[in-house]
């Protein structure tokens, strides 16, 4: 026994002394070992992270663990959307009876409804806004009201009015100029249209005829105004109550949480920021982000200096925003600010200022100088310039669209090819945590699912009583959707349609049926609680299961594809990552990209470490040759070679190792790596990616280093095994 | 006296791409206990061929080798390295200590293989023996730290540590000046006298096998001459 540990520990001495006498070799093969370990260690550590920040935004924020939809879908799910667009689902006709189905599986936590689909919300244009504002004056002063403050706001309103018709006048004028005769011959009921509304006379016959004035503005002239339009939004109809108790991600950032039961709209911030804001102050944010984060510099980068022109160019949305009182103030303010600029204003400003106002027909001269002048940026006085905006005009301006309190008109095509519409109030604007700047994933609005099933076409329990209605006082036929074609088409001896054992929901398919619930008056939709019973008695298009245990998610998806067969309900069962389609691909991704560099390191490394190795044994034949003369076994020299580069991978793989903790360690103190642009944003889950080192890709990365370097110590030592004592007889030459 | 080693009619074989090398052709020899035998002979004779196979560490391609009355070709390889590490000591023409391990650990190497002893036996062997080849005071040198002669001694001392029945010694000296040759020779023949240890070792070198009680003369992989004579052994007590 004794003597075993004799000669095991003369073998280690000749292993380390051997890997001390030939240093080069060790640290080269033990720096490929170590560089490998400390990419295998803070490489995982990143995709874990990456993955774990994911997982959570994901699930959180719109998938769960699980997501069941119809088996006899075209398309798989896709929450994020697929290339080809929004995926075509079947839908789930009864959505009560599975999620009473669901959560008999034990695991289940929850089951939210979705329908998720795209949609357009008309963003109107500031005309319509203005006289907007201008007719609820009108209606308040022909209502009685003689109120100074009533008159004064009517007064301001009306010279906002006046004031756009006669910016519009004059950019369509201006517009005129690069346009053919023929066309202007076209277009000379509009010009005569336009000379009437910024006339004197047209102004001061107002306050007699303000209804008939009204009309003539909002059919002639808004009209002619190209701002405004729609945009297409996309969001999930969803039972906004259990949403919000399943998925902690989701965070109201401005406004309030739908009332319980309530219809109504939660727009994504995200969304709100690149569709809904003006576009002077989107592009000022994106230029500050650029600059922040990207360390970009307006003086070197197109797209920037693109964006300082657009916005000197486009001072018209600003200045038909301001009514006469603001544009004044805003006027004021941009002087004193532009004046005790650090900045000095640039000449052509100090030349437009200096001179006399031209006319008094234009008394926005200024003001536009002066816009001019504030969104002329360079890399000096950005960030100034930047302060200014947000401090003395953006109090003066609505900066979104859409505004909390709003209703916003929401357009969806059905299926047949014509648009249904709902209108929803807005309660606020959300924002996923890890998503908020994920353009895939946290777009994303929330609407209540009665809305939706107005929008996508489907009966709400309310629609079709009122539809029922409707239809009988209008003699209709109940028109199923089964028998429709027997019906169009008048096929006598076709079979009876047999009815469906479950009440199936029924597309709301004449336009006119749907103006006439449309005409129901709003408000009274709004304040109408709905029970539960209702929003879960419907349709929807996926279901959103969480799970109690997340760790148990492939026995519980068993579980749950066993109750679904058990119901005899029809239904497809997809994990989470399934479920987020592309996006969910990128985890994936980014494990394959990470091992495959691994595979290829160590694939390097093994080939490397195998040739030192080999011309390291070459290089000792003669010793071995004697060793083995003097009677050392085989096996003593294979043991000998292999503790060599072993206890090589095992030092400096647990070297590697170490450096890539702390690595990891440095990276979390610093506060983790910035994310600089809106991918990496995504990726990380946040603005910082702050990795965490987990117990078992340390233990892995250190298996992998120790197998490599045996592995890649195998030849060699077979081969010294080779070596017979007959090469210690050589002589030197 | 009994054969410690009997060569009966061996020949060697070496292949070298198509060509055969006869490197023994029919050698016949005994070698007594307590001899110490001299292998004369031209460079190519078979001189180091005849010691290797005497040494275990190869096998005739005909005839039979018998160390201690065993066949060799008899023997598995892991048979023939138990018999070199349990019965035979080598000492090389270039001396062949392992670099890395110091003078005491060199000569402590055979030991350890082996297993069976103690640390202080080792201890108390290994530095009677470097005492005795007189090298006492260079345990924890490296044999990079040594002379030719001193390495030489340390081989020596190494081949002797297992206390062997035979010591093979390829030519020995041929590294070496005379002088310190003539020293290694006068050690090694010392350690025959006091402990009756055989030892074979090869040279062209006609003083070194003044030293030998016995001289085999060896041309063209032939024996031609086995002389116990006396004045060999004269030679060799002088």
């Amino acid at each position: 026994m004794r003597s075993r540990v004799g000669a095991g520990g003369v073998l280690l001495q000749i292993a380390f002394r051997n890997l001390f006498a030939s240093r080069a070799k060790t640290l080269i093969v033990g720096g490929i070992i170590l560089f490998g370990a400390l990419l295998v260690v803070v490489g995982s550590s990143l995709v874990d992270t990456v993955d774990r920040g994911m997982r959570g935004s994901i699930q959180g924020s719109l998938a769960g663990q699980l997501q069941v939809y119809s088996a006899r879908s075209k398309d798989d799910l896709a929450l994020y959307g697929g290339m080809m667009g929004e995926s075509q689902l079947e839908p789930i006709e009864d959505f009560a009876s599975l999620k009473r189905v669901l959560e008999s599986v034990p695991n289940v936590k929850s089951v939210v409804p979705m329908g998720i689909d795209q949609a357009m919300v008309a963003t109107g244009n500031e005309f319509d806004v203005a006289l907007e504002k201008l007719r609820a004056d009108v209606r308040r002063r022909l209502g009685g009201d003689r109120g100074a403050e009533t008159a004064a706001r009517y007064d301001s309103h009306k010279a906002h009015v006046r004031r756009m018709t006669a910016l519009l006048d004059q950019e369509l004028d201006q517009a005129r100029a690069i346009v053919d005769d023929g066309l202007i011959r076209e277009r000379a009921r509009e010009i005569e249209d336009r000379k009437h509304a910024v006339s004197e006379v047209f102004w001061a016959g107002f306050d007699a005829d303000p209804l008939g004035r009204l009309e003539f503005l909002e059919n002639r002239i808004a009209p002619q105004s190209l701002s405004g339009g729609f945009t297409f939004i996309r969001y999930a109809g969803t039972d906004l109550d259990a949403y919000r108790g399943a998925f902690d991600r989701m965070r109201i950032v401005e406004g309030t949480a739908v009332p319980t039961g309530q219809r109504g709209i939660l727009i994504g911030k995200l969304y709100a920021e690149d569709w809904l804001k003006l576009k002077t102050a989107r592009r000022l944010d994106k230029i500050r982000d650029a600059r922040v984060l990207n360390r970009k510099r307006i003086a070197t980068d197109e797209e920037l200096q693109r964006w300082v022109k657009e916005n000197q160019m486009q001072t018209r949305d600003i200045l038909l925003q301001l009514d006469p009182v603001q544009a004044r103030v805003a006027t004021e303010r941009l002087r004193e600010a532009l004046a005790r600029s650090a900045h000095p204003p640039t000449e052509r400003l100090r030349e437009a200022l200096g001179r006399e106002p031209a006319s008094t027909s234009d008394p926005d001269q200024e003001l536009r100088a002066l816009l001019v002048e504030l969104f002329s940026t360079d890399d000096a006085n950005f960030d100034e310039r930047y302060a200014i905006f947000y401090r003395e005009l953006a109090p003066l301006l609505q900066l979104y669209m859409v505004r909390v309190g709003d209703t916003v008109t929401i357009k969806a095509p059905a299926h047949s090819g014509y648009m249904n519409s709902v209108n929803v109030k807005v309660y606020g604007f959300v924002e996923f945590r890890g998503l908020e700047k994920s353009a895939l994933a946290g777009i994303m609005s929330l609407m209540d699912i009665l809305s939706w099933r107005d929008l996508y076409g489907y009966l709400t329990v309310e629609k079709a009583a009122e539809l029922r209605a409707i239809k009988q006082s209008a003699g209709a036929r109940d028109v199923s959707r089964e028998n429709a074609e027997a019906e169009l088409f008048g096929a006598a001896s076709s079979a009876p349609a047999v009815a469906p054992e479950t009440p199936r929901a029924s597309r709301i398919e004449v336009p006119a049926l749907v103006g006439a619930a449309q005409r129901k008056s709003d408000a009274s939709l709004f304040s109408r609680v709905h029970t539960q019973a209702e929003i879960d008695g419907g349709v929807a298009l996926n279901a959103a299961v969480t799970l109690r245990d997340p760790s148990r998610l492939r026995e519980s998806a068993r579980e749950i594809r066993a109750a679904l067969a058990a119901a005899r309900m029809d239904m497809k069962v997809v994990d989470w990552q399934q479920a987020s389609g592309m996006v969910g691909q990128f985890i994936s991704l980014a494990r394959v990209v990470l091992y495959t560099a691994v595979f290829i390191i160590f694939a390097v490394a093994l080939v490397i470490i195998n040739n030192a190795m080999v011309m390291a044994t070459l290089q000792r034949v003669k010793e071995i040759g004697t060793i083995r003369a003097i009677g050392a076994q085989k096996r003593f020299v294979l043991g000998m070679l292999l503790l060599e580069t072993s206890a090589v991978g095992l030092a400096f793989g647990a070297l590697g190792a170490l450096l890539g903790a702390g690595v990891v360690w440095l990276l979390r103190v610093r506060g983790g790596i910035p994310a600089t642009n809106d991918q990496l944003y995504f990726f990380y889950s946040g603005p910082s990616l702050v990795p965490t080192l987990g117990a078992t890709s340390l233990a892995i990365s250190l298996g992998i280093v120790i197998v490599v370097s045996v592995l890649s110590g195998l030849y060699p030592a077979l081969i010294a095994t080779r070596v017979t004592p007959l090469e210690a007889m050589q002589s030197d030459d | 006296m009994a054969a410690i080693v009997t060569v009966e009619d061996v020949s060697k074989i070496y292949k070298l791409g198509k060509t055969e090398v006869h490197a023994l052709r029919g050698v016949t020899l005994e070698v007594h206990r307590g001899e110490f035998l001299a292998i004369a002979g031209p460079s190519g004779s078979g001189k180091t061929t005849l010691l290797n196979l005497v040494g275990c560490v190869d096998t005739p391609t005909g005839g039979r080798v018998l160390m201690e009355g065993k066949d060799t070709k008899a023997l598995s390889e892991r048979e023939l390295t138990d018999l070199r590490l349990h019965r035979i000591g080598f000492i090389f023409q270039t001396f062949n200590l392992v670099q890395v391990l110091s003078v005491f650990q060199n000569v402590e190497f055979p030991l350890l293989l082996q297993g069976g002893t103690s640390r202080g036996e080792r201890r108390a062997r290994v530095s009677a023996l470097l005492e005795a080849v007189g090298l006492g005071e260079h345990l924890r040198h490296r044999p990079s730290e040594l002379s030719g002669g001193q390495r030489q001694r340390v081989a020596v001392a190494r081949a002797l540590v297992t206390r062997p029945a035979l010591v093979l010694a390829d030519e020995p000296t041929a590294n070496l000046d005379s002088q310190t040759g003539e020293t290694i020779i006068d050690l090694m023949r010392d350690m025959n006298r006091k402990d009756g240890t055989t030892f074979i070792f090869s040279t062209h070198d006609p003083k070194v096998m003044a030293h030998a009680t016995a001289l085999v003369r060896i041309a063209d992989g032939r024996v031609t001459s086995r002389e116990v004579a006396s004045e060999a052994a004269a030679a060799g007590t002088r």
